[in-house]
């Protein structure tokens, strides 16, 4: 079922392209490359590697092992509109309707065969304990050990030190079970292609800062998360490069995101996955435009060739949502500050604890810099508990009230 | 003679290092999820956190607690991580301490915990304006590691139906032995321990074996009792697996003693192995038959992650092994657990 969803969002996505291939088609070669993930993910040609969110994409991908965090399975089930009998076969054999609706519909894929044995497993225990607790329940249906990274919560040298190590062993691990060993060059060009990404990346972001800005709720959305995916690869580079061609042409042709763009809004961690009428009808009926994501963001630096491992282990250790609230609360901030920000939108996704449970002092930290923040209480996953009269009413009051107090950050 | 002020420090889970808050110069405080706080902690937190973790900032905001210099948290959940940063904002006026706590015992792990156990001591003495080497947390260690054995052997009386007060009075050695000084608890258990053995009777209950996160009520124990279980063993965070023995020598370094030992006492479902996952599942098993029991009760806390994402595969081993389970969700407070005296029952009725 999975590899003929994306086979037939790569070729419907390739015609396309091919309509218009001097336009830089930015959202649609990012989903293009998605599509060919899920085949390589899905064909039983590649190596796989069935990964937590924070894994070194990049690292594996110079091993060869085709890599993916499970929850980007969970997103695509709920794409496809199918998610419901999945969730529905991990509820039916004991898993909590209260746990995160990522793990539970992937759970459920496995439970009905539609996961593939991968070659090796990686958890992270970063950014979630529910996302551990899901890799060690898959790492069992399939009868896998499973590699754990323990990722700190503190920026130290000690932790750093901890991390580096930790991908060693990793390595080690994979090639005592894949026989693929990690060559010195191929390292060191996926971390040339990872540091050229993030400097396009870095680009994209300064452009979506612009007023009005050229991103709107669609063009970024799940951009951040899933090109950690890319990291390493050409394909990475390609993605970023188009997004700064087409912003950098909208900007100078004076288009926006939206058109006439009013009301500037940042997205609070993951996007509701499943099709839903929220975003349009911000856009349409307000001219509101989300025009950050709080995981659309570079907070890393450069990674030096030289020595990879520290560098990794500090891109992943200083993410926001790692460790302390203060951590993603000051990055909240300074994206509210740089976007000139009118309000926030947290879509409390159901069984979150790391996010959703620190809603309250989320709110209160953007209270401090005169942002609201609208909470919605959803499951970005689940439709079936999607109150779409409820949600649009709390949306409209929303931005009834900002039209009314504008944030002053624009100032 | 003027008595000298008892410095308290709180903590919250079984994983935390009391020795090393002992030899600070502090007397180590669990904040237990009991008491009758109102419910405030959704101003901070979402309400779907474990009610473990709300109870305890009700607690906070409520400022239901001794005097306490600090808090102490563990790293060991999601929850538990946004508790320590509620706590921050509920209570500005507490020194806050956050603690990595790796989810395996694997070297790396220990190597890695004994420093942050290291850098904790260095913040706890700022905060007591006590310095203390080594050998202070190893006699501190000794002193905890007394309780720990007087406390199993008390289990042991009470397991084995032996001592006056059974399962509810257990608990409430459990609860006194985790906020209150050690050396009073430890003259307690003497005494409790020279208590004259009672003959066991044939109607003791039937045996089970219970374990679980957060259970403190000592009137869930007698709810237990009263519907005719007989708890013969148990792992939950809030019984004897709180109090564990520091094995081991100082000849690796007292940190490394420390951090080995806390993360190889009876696991929580937070920690695990990673080459053999689900193990806890077995281990459920195996230590359900070491104490003869006739079935399993698992109580959990809604929306515990760590548990409740581990239940199906607890259930599933237990079921091919022919061992009923019961499972409770609970709230930490006494009124869910009221709803639940009819299941336990049946439960009992069914055992027998």
């Amino acid at each position: 079922m999975m590899l003929q969803y994306f086979q037939m969002l790569e070729s419907r996505i390739d015609a396309k392209i091919r309509k218009t291939p001097d336009k830089p088609n930015a959202r649609r070669k990012f989903a293009l490359e998605i599509a060919k993930l899920g085949i390589r993910l899905y064909s039983g040609e590649h190596r796989v590697a069935w990964c937590g969110v924070v894994a070194p994409f990049d690292m594996l991908s110079a091993m060869n092992v085709t890599s993916c965090f499970v929850e980007f399975v969970g997103a695509m089930l709920a794409a496809t509109g199918n998610v419901g009998m999945f969730l529905e076969e991990s509820e039916h054999a004991g898993f909590g309707a209260d746990t995160c609706g990522y793990h539970r519909a992937v759970i459920g894929a496995a439970l009905k065969g539609l996961m593939p044995v991968p070659d090796v497993m990686i958890a992270t225990t970063c950014p979630c304990t529910g996302g551990l607790a899901a890799m060690e329940n898959l790492a069992r249906m399939f009868n896998k050990e499973l590699f754990v990274l323990d990722v700190p919560s503190s920026d130290t040298p000690e932790s750093v030190q901890y991390l580096a190590n930790q991908y060693k062993d990793m390595i080690r691990f994979i090639g005592s079970r894949t026989g693929e060993s990690l060559d010195e060059g191929k390292l060191r060009k996926a971390i040339e292609k990872s540091n050229r990404a993030r400097e396009l990346m870095v680009e994209v972001y300064r452009l979506a800062e612009n007023v009005p800005s050229p991103s709107n709720g669609r063009s970024l959305a799940n951009f951040g998360i899933v090109m950690a995916l890319f990291l390493g690869t050409d394909a990475g580079i390609q993605i970023a490069q188009a997004y700064r061609d087409e912003f950098e042409e909208m900007i100078r042709n004076g288009q926006s995101g939206v058109p006439e763009e009013k009301v500037r809004l940042l997205w609070l961690q993951n996007r509701i996955q499943f099709k839903n009428p929220l975003i349009k009808m911000l856009e349409q009926e307000y001219q509101a435009s989300i025009v950050i994501d709080e995981l659309n963001d570079i907070t890393w630096e450069a990674i030096d060739t030289a020595d990879p491992f520290t560098g990794i282990a500090k891109r992943t250790i200083t993410m926001p949502l790692n460790g302390e609230i203060n951590r993603r609360l000051n990055h909240v901030r300074h994206l509210s500050k740089a976007y000139k920000i009118d309000g926030a939108i947290n879509p409390c996704h159901w069984g979150c604890r790391q996010g959703t449970g620190a809603r309250g002092l989320i709110q209160a930290g953007l209270k401090e810099l005169g942002i609201p923040v609208v909470n919605l209480e959803v499951d970005c996953v689940d439709t079936r508990n999607f109150a779409e009269g409820q949600l649009r009413t709390r949306l409209e009051a929303f931005m009834e009230m900002l039209q009314t107090n504008p944030s002053g950050l624009r100032d | 003679m003027s008595q000298e002020r008892i410095r308290w420090n709180g903590h919250v889970c079984s994983y935390t290092p009391t020795a090393l808050i002992h030899a600070a110069g502090f007397t180590p405080h669990r904040v237990l999820p009991i008491g009758d706080s109102p419910d405030r902690a959704g101003q901070l937190l979402h309400d779907n956190l474990c009610p473990h973790v709300k109870r305890l900032l009700d607690r906070a905001m409520d400022d239901d607690l001794p005097a306490l210099d600090g808090m102490v948290f563990m790293n060991c959940c999601d929850s538990m991580r946004r508790l320590s940063d509620a706590w921050r904002a509920a209570r500005p006026d507490h020194r806050v301490a956050l603690i990595d706590l790796p989810v395996s015992n694997e070297e790396s792990a220990v190597s890695f915990f004994a420093g942050q156990l290291t850098r904790l001591s260095e913040t706890l003495s700022g905060w007591s304006g006590q310095s203390f080497n080594q050998a202070d947390v190893s006699a501190s260690v000794y002193k905890f590691n007394e309780m720990a054995e007087l406390l199993d052997k008390v289990s042991q009386r009470v397991r084995g139906g032996t001592l006056e007060g059974g399962s509810f009075r257990l608990q409430d050695l459990f609860n006194r032995a985790a906020i209150e000084p050690v050396d009073l608890t430890v003259k307690l258990l003497k005494t409790v321990e020279e208590e004259p053995e009672l003959r066991v009777t044939a109607d003791s209950g039937v045996p089970v074996y219970l374990f679980g996160n957060v259970l403190p009520d000592p009137e869930a124990f007698a709810l237990f009792q009263s519907s005719g279980v007989h708890v013969a063993g148990d792992s939950v965070c809030t019984g004897l697996r709180a109090f564990c023995h520091i094995g081991g020598e100082d000849s690796e370094g007292v940190f490394v003693r420390l951090a080995r030992g806390l993360l190889d006492q009876p696991r929580c479902a937070r920690t695990f192995e990673p080459f053999r996952p689900g193990k806890i599942a077995e281990e459920v098993l195996t230590e359900a038959r070491r104490c003869h029991a006739k079935g399993v009760i698992a109580y959990t806390l809604k929306f515990c992650d760590p548990y409740t994402s581990r239940l199906p595969a607890i259930r599933k081993v237990l079921r091919e092994a022919g061992l009923p389970l019961l499972v409770l969700e609970g709230d930490c407070t006494m009124r869910s657990m009221g709803q639940q005296r009819t299941r336990i029952e049946a439960f009992v009725e069914m055992l027998r």
